[in-house]
């Protein structure tokens, strides 16, 4: 209904002004805390919860008032909290935030010297590998953003700065690659279009076991010991820093299961099958650097142990962080609310002769 | 755990593997020495070691067709075939190149800003209930506009091949800036006792999302149509900004949005140039484009808001608020029609004849 401005004397234009009386939850006055206003400190009043199923296809904010004729634009797939909800995420995306970093300055490149023409190459075949890995895990989550109901956005946006954390992940293997006489060496095929990869997963809850908690929990386990690994500042900087930003994305997979085995208890069964994926990935598949018999498996024990010379030497090394990483994927499970498949048989044999070992 | 703690575990994990553990395969060393250019030796410069300056050699070049179907890094020896293909659809370079996107990349980071702790939230002080209304309703549409770029871009990026690495990274850049965008807009919305406003229409968001027959497409009304017309307004909410926070808010953006810009404006030229047809395509594109965001605008929610803002209320938005949105508008089109000029997009003289009366204002 058209209404004429209240107090325009001498309007050149006569206002609707309608869309003033349609909105949301007015009178909200989020007040910083010590640290600023972050995402979680806006999360007040009936701004707060978002809805456990959405309709929301209009892509509109959050609290925002809906109109008659907006377009049906969204398609989003995932429109149930508990498909891709984790009660932290406002508080990784404000971490991811303020733990930004750049390759570019932070790495104290100058540091790095001449190394060992074996030391040298094992390094470059590790940076290959991670500068063709790394972005799966920006490509995948990529990928289900738009699919994601924007009632959603912590989640959203919490896989939007794991995007730039993999770029700067791609990023800085490439850079570490050409920066001491070495360069790219060869592709590993380590992510590939297979059935159980990370690229074909179907469902959110499945991308998400398979990529953040098999894929780069295997992952994070290296680069928590990359200072065994590191011949140099250049290289102890990277590994941390990287470690940082892979904790957070293993951090968002298992809270998210973990909310997911809490709010849907009937899809635990399924949930287990994608875990029986991720025990195999880990022990087998070319995602894991430390698995059995691969390029970067052979790179790993020369700079573990040192040099080529020294190759049984560092493999033992990487046996024993191939336990550590079971362990630590067997500790996420449980953490996740999956244990039971570690006492009840349904585990991986293989895995659990590791888990024992460690 | 500090260095030496966690040599002495990884020392007491070897020490505890036992015998059947310890089958230590012969290692085959077929990896080594398979480099297309060895002895690569990159130095940082006074910027640091960028992802620009890794193009050196070898690795510098860029192919107009990238064949591989995985993740294989640009420069890297494909080693054992048969790797099952992960079907990315946008291959060649034209389709997607920019030669400034690693340089942008490596600006996006060095200007990364946290909403939390840059904007100075404690100068936000209570507006008259018009204003703040205005206030929350462009920060809802901003809200929906970031949305639609975030949307947008992350379709896009897992059908770019890996061999342009350097445009896939910018695009993460240009995704990750655009959900600080959707947040500091809901911030300064729920900040200020007022809160969201009414959803838009979306007819501009879904044609940017229905653009998915090529990402140059998507570009012309991304970064061109579109772009232009947000950074005009993140300019004039600066302008007319109301306190500390307001204008440190929008002239981050606007940064960052003009970063955005440079690479759209660049992909577009460098389209333009190496594939036939495609000006006129474009020509197209942004005409269609035209009429559907002029349409759009005929609905009031965001002239009138903007106006609101621009007159200190209602009182005035009628008549001086909406003569100001019409040299928002005019500053838009001029903007927008000097971009396209510079493309050699011939827009100027086939515009719609509303665009041309934003001219004279």
């Amino acid at each position: 209904m058209k209404k004429k401005a209240q107090r325009d004397p001498n309007p050149d234009i006569e206002l609707d002004l309608g869309w003033l009386k349609h909105r949301g939850e007015w009178g909200t006055r989020a007040e910083p805390g010590k640290d600023g206003l972050s995402l979680g400190d806006i999360q007040i009043g009936s701004y707060a919860d978002p809805a456990d199923e959405s309709d929301n296809q209009t892509g509109r904010s959050r609290g925002s008032a809906s109109r008659p004729d907006g377009f049906r634009i969204g398609g989003y797939e995932v429109r149930s909290k508990r498909e891709v909800w984790l009660e932290n995420a406002a508080s990784l995306y404000e971490e991811a935030l303020q733990r930004q970093w750049s390759s570019a300055t932070d790495i104290p490149w100058q540091t790095i010297k001449e190394l060992p023409d074996d030391i040298e190459q094992a390094q470059c075949q590790l940076a290959t590998f991670l500068t063709e890995v790394e972005f799966v895990a920006a490509d995948v989550p990529a990928r289900w953003i738009a699919k994601i109901s924007p009632e959603y956005h912590e989640p959203r946006m919490t896989l939007l700065a794991q995007i730039m954390d993999e770029s700067r992940h791609l990023d800085v293997f490439r850079k570490r690659a050409f920066a001491n006489g070495g360069g790219l060496m060869q592709r590993t095929g380590g992510t590939s279009g297979v059935v159980g990869s990370i690229d074909m997963s179907r469902d959110f809850t499945e991308m998400s076991s398979r990529l953040h908690i098999s894929g780069e929990g295997a992952v994070l386990s290296i680069f928590r010991m990359g200072e065994l690994m590191a011949y140099n500042e250049a290289e102890k900087h990277i590994y941390r820093l990287c470690g940082q930003d892979e904790a957070r994305h293993v951090a968002f997979g298992v809270m998210h299961l973990r909310y997911m085995a809490e709010t849907a208890p009937e899809r635990r069964d399924e949930i287990h099958c994608y875990l029986d994926d991720s025990e195999r990935n880990l022990l087998a598949g070319q995602q894991n650097p430390a698995a059995n018999q691969t390029s970067t498996s052979e790179a790993l024990a020369i700079l573990l142990g040192g040099g080529k010379d020294k190759f049984d030497e560092g493999y033992k090394k990487l046996l024993a962080i191939r336990r550590r990483q079971v362990k630590e994927f067997v500790q996420r499970v449980k953490s996740a609310g999956f244990g039971e498949r570690f006492e009840n048989g349904r585990s991986n044999p293989e895995l659990m002769k590791y888990a024992k070992a460690a | 755990m500090t260095e030496s703690t966690k040599e002495k575990a990884l020392a007491r994990r070897v020490a505890a593997l036992s015998e059947e553990d310890l089958t230590i395969p012969e290692p085959n060393y077929r990896w080594m020495g398979k480099s297309h250019q060895w002895g690569t030796h990159v130095r940082p410069g006074k910027k640091g070691l960028t992802v620009g300056d890794l193009n050196v050699g070898y690795y510098a070049e860029i192919p107009e067709f990238w064949e591989d179907q995985t993740r294989m890094p640009r420069g890297s020896v494909a080693g054992r075939g048969g790797i099952p293909p992960i079907g990315y659809s946008v291959r060649h370079k034209h389709e997607l190149w920019a030669d400034n996107a690693a340089d942008l990349y490596e600006e996006a980071i060095q200007r990364r800003w946290i909403s939390t702790s840059a904007i100075p939230w404690h100068t936000l002080e209570a507006l008259p209930d018009d204003v703040e209304g205005a206030m929350c309703q462009l920060c809802t549409e901003l809200c929906q506009q970031a949305n639609t770029e975030i949307e947008t871009i992350t379709r896009w990026q897992d059908q770019l091949s890996y061999g342009f690495h350097e445009v896939k990274l910018f695009l993460a850049s240009e995704s990750f800036d655009a959900a600080r965008h959707f947040e500091v807009f809901r911030k300064r919305a729920l900040a200020n006792g007022g809160g969201m406003g009414l959803e838009s229409r979306g007819e501009v968001n879904r044609m940017i999302l229905e653009s998915m027959g090529g990402w140059t497409e998507t570009v012309a009304l991304l970064h061109l149509l579109r772009g232009v017309f947000t950074l005009t307004v993140y300019r004039h909410g600066r302008a007319f900004a109301h306190n500390e926070a307001e204008r440190v808010m929008f002239t981050k953006c606007t940064e960052d949005k003009a970063r955005h810009l440079a690479y759209g404006l660049e992909h577009l030229k460098y389209a333009i140039a190496h594939q036939q047809d495609q000006a006129m395509i474009l020509e197209q594109v942004l005409a269609i484009g035209e009429h559907v965001l002029l349409r759009e605008l005929k609905d009031p929610v965001m002239r009138e808001c903007l106006a609101i803002i621009f007159a200190g209320g209602i009182e005035g938005a009628g008549s001086e608020g909406m003569a100001k949105f019409e040299h928002l508008m005019g500053d838009y089109v001029r903007h927008y029609l000097s971009l396209c000029d510079w493309l050699g997009l011939q827009r100027r003289s086939m515009m719609p004849n509303r665009f041309k009366n934003y001219l004279e204002k």
